[in-house]
């Protein structure tokens, strides 16, 4: 715990510094917006993003990157309070009783207390974190290559169990995220596989193309489908609640903690269970259930804690095991990559001062959110005044830039137009995106250890059920998909394109 | 929905189909253990399967069963979007694909001054001053931005501008 300790300082050494705190203010500042902006997901706003890190060291990439993150994990509730449309799916409860306060006249209690929740939820979760990050990744260090094929197929097994309303369909989505990874030379014997003869497909298709394609352009285009909304004029007062609805909502707030922190180690589940899980915890708890959803503040303080909470809490299978949980962390890890760098137990060894600056980063970055929150929600407000048209113009620009800078490539840009058609299809047939985004990033690692695992034994596949924590793991998987299988997860509470 | 799933799963079949066939042609294994066609072809296989198995269930449930399984109550005819609605997706996937042939030779600002003007218009804006203003910041404002301060090379293009 010493040593943690003895990291963690280091990290605030590194984190604190004016040059990384200004990346993670400006990383909140644009997180937030993404999030206030209805039609840009997380996932694509922090792809999309991207190019603006370039410029800067593989730490102060990743702590705007991450801002960027848990910043647009905020923001979507400014959009659900006051004029009920979620900025991200994560937000979509707060709807009920968020805008139902600002009907009320008690917008700013519900903004005010969603922050403060955010931030605790925040920085509760990021302490979890800073606690189970050593150990996990020294446990992680004891995996060999079977191992960790095991854990990723019980990574990608979660994802594509909760992901959406057809089992068959999210492993199918999963099948072909992966086939897509290899794409390219084969690393091991250097064969080119699925190339066509096309020199820009050697290096594979890029992750972040086509993440910007599924989900950047793919959400456009489905916006498209529908009129664009009209201006929206708000009026904001009083944003600290009162001495009874803190009294109501501290409950809530550590419950939504614990919810969205243990939901956030599962890969897969995404951020919209751990809010109407805090939703439908803090109903079935209240003496008047039959309040909720006529403005109760409770309905808005537990689930944007979890919200947060989770966020957070979804740092440590990343950051420990290499195992992003959700497209954005998948996004995520993406940059690490572009960054040069592996997320998983050896980063923790190989580059402490990087990891420790970036969790140290998480704790600077909540009370940057709370700051920027609480006294600016006015402005993000005013933000909701600009027509969708002129947003979604930029967007696709944006994403252009964003495509193309990576390796100046044109090619690029034609994989993320083409992703976009297809991810608006599959959208539209609600077939799930998760699964296909996090095999496409797990694939090479994946067959890396498959391969890596065969060699060691000879071609025997009995590798994987003669150790115990590979055995142990693949019971695990099993389990998951013929409990999936059986419809074990509630249907009503999934959506299969949320984050 | 039922048509839709089915068509979809269809192209999946072709998809991995196709996989198969190009992974058997590379080594299965070789000296060193599982070689570079082991794992596409396992996944092609698996694919393959999954989307057949996917075309025979969805054949066999009634239209209604598969609406509720795919999560979607709505009647069939709305996958397709409204002639405005198609209008406007149609003109984001052209004008995307026209800035993206026309950005290496004409250049980053040229092309985005273009597209934000055509784009906008595209979207229903009739403001000429703000379209104006949006393609100017989003061209050269933009163009500065990246490529003075970031660093990021955006194409310049054969006009220099």
């Amino acid at each position: 715990m010493v040593e943690t300790l003895q990291h963690l300082m280091t990290g605030f050494g590194a984190a604190l510094t004016p040059v990384n705190l200004t990346f993670a203010l400006i990383g909140c500042i644009l997180g937030t917006l993404i999030g206030v902006l209805p039609g840009i997901g997380p996932a694509a706003g922090t792809a999309i993003l991207i190019p603006l890190t370039f410029q800067l060291d593989a730490t102060g990439a990743i702590i705007m990157l991450a801002a960027i993150y848990y910043g647009a994990m905020y923001g979507g509730t400014i959009t659900s309070v006051l004029i009920n449309v979620p900025g991200e799916a994560a937000s979509v409860i707060t709807c009920l009783d968020g805008h139902a306060m600002a009907k009320n006249g008690r917008a700013g209690a519900a903004l005010g207390i969603a922050a403060i929740g955010s931030f605790i939820g925040g920085l509760v979760a990021t302490i979890l974190l800073v606690v189970v990050a050593t150990p996990l990744s020294k446990l992680a260090l004891s995996f060999g290559p079977p191992e960790f094929f095991a854990l990723m197929l019980v990574g990608l097994v979660l994802v594509t169990s909760l992901a959406g309303e057809s089992l068959i369909a999210g492993v199918l989505m999963t099948v072909l995220g992966l086939l897509i990874s290899l794409i390219g030379i084969d690393p091991v014997r250097g064969a080119p596989r699925f190339t066509f003869g096309i020199p820009e497909l050697y290096d594979g298709l890029g992750f972040i193309p086509v993440v910007m394609g599924l989900f950047g352009i793919g959400e456009i285009l489905a916006t498209a489908e529908k009129p664009y909304r009209e201006v929206i004029k708000t009026k904001l007062s009083g944003l600290i609640p009162s001495r009874d609805e803190w009294r109501r909502s501290m409950g809530a707030i550590w419950r939504g903690t614990g919810i969205g922190f243990f939901l956030g180690l599962i890969p897969g589940v995404g951020a919209i269970i751990p809010t109407f899980m805090s939703y439908i915890v803090e109903k079935r708890l209240s003496k008047h259930p039959e309040l909720f959803g006529t403005g109760v503040i409770e309905g808005v303080a537990g689930p944007e804690t979890a919200n947060n909470s989770y966020a957070n809490g979804a740092m440590v299978p990343l950051l420990t095991l290499g195992i992003p949980s959700s497209p954005t962390i998948a996004v995520l890890m993406g940059a690490f990559i572009v960054n040069g760098l592996t997320p998983g137990p050896f980063l923790f060894q190989e580059r402490p001062d990087l990891v420790w600056a970036v969790i140290a980063s998480f704790f600077v970055g909540n009370v940057l959110l709370l700051i920027l929150n609480l006294p600016l929600v006015g402005l993000w407000a005013k933000i909701l005044e600009i027509p969708y048209q002129y947003i979604c113009a930029g967007t696709l620009l944006f994403c252009m830039i964003g495509a193309y800078s990576i390796n100046q490539s044109v090619f690029d840009l034609w994989v993320m137009l083409g992703c976009g058609v297809i991810g608006y299809l599959l959208r539209k047939l609600n077939f799930p995106l998760a699964p296909l985004v996090l095999g496409l990033i797990l694939g090479p690692q994946m067959e890396k250890s498959l391969r890596t695992s065969l060699e060691m034994s000879a071609g025997d596949f009995s590798i994987f059920v003669t150790r115990p924590l590979s055995a142990s793991m693949l019971a695990l998987a099993i389990v998951i998909l013929v409990l999936a299988a059986l419809q074990f997860a509630p249907k009503e509470i999934r959506d299969p394109n949320a984050d | 929905m039922k048509r839709g799933w089915i068509t979809a799963s269809g192209i999946f079949l072709m998809l991995f189909g196709g996989a198969v066939y190009l992974a058997s042609k590379l080594a299965f294994l070789d000296t060193l253990g599982p070689g570079p066609g082991f794992f596409p072809l396992i996944l092609g296989v698996l694919g393959a399967a999954l989307a057949a198995l996917l075309i025979v269930r969805m054949a066999r449930e009634p239209a209604a069963a598969v609406a509720d399984a795919t999560g979607d109550a709505g009647p069939v005819d709305t996958l397709i979007p409204d002639r405005a609605a198609m209008g406007r997706i149609v003109g984001i996937i052209v004008l995307l694909a026209a800035g993206i042939l026309a950005l290496d030779p004409i250049g980053y600002r040229l092309t985005a001054l273009v597209f934000l003007t055509l784009m906008l218009l595209v979207l229903g804006v009739r403001n000429v001053v703000a379209i104006a203003a949006v393609a100017l910041v989003g061209s050269f404002g933009l163009f500065h931005g990246f490529y003075y301060w970031l660093k990021v090379p955006l194409p310049i293009g054969m006009f220099g501008i």
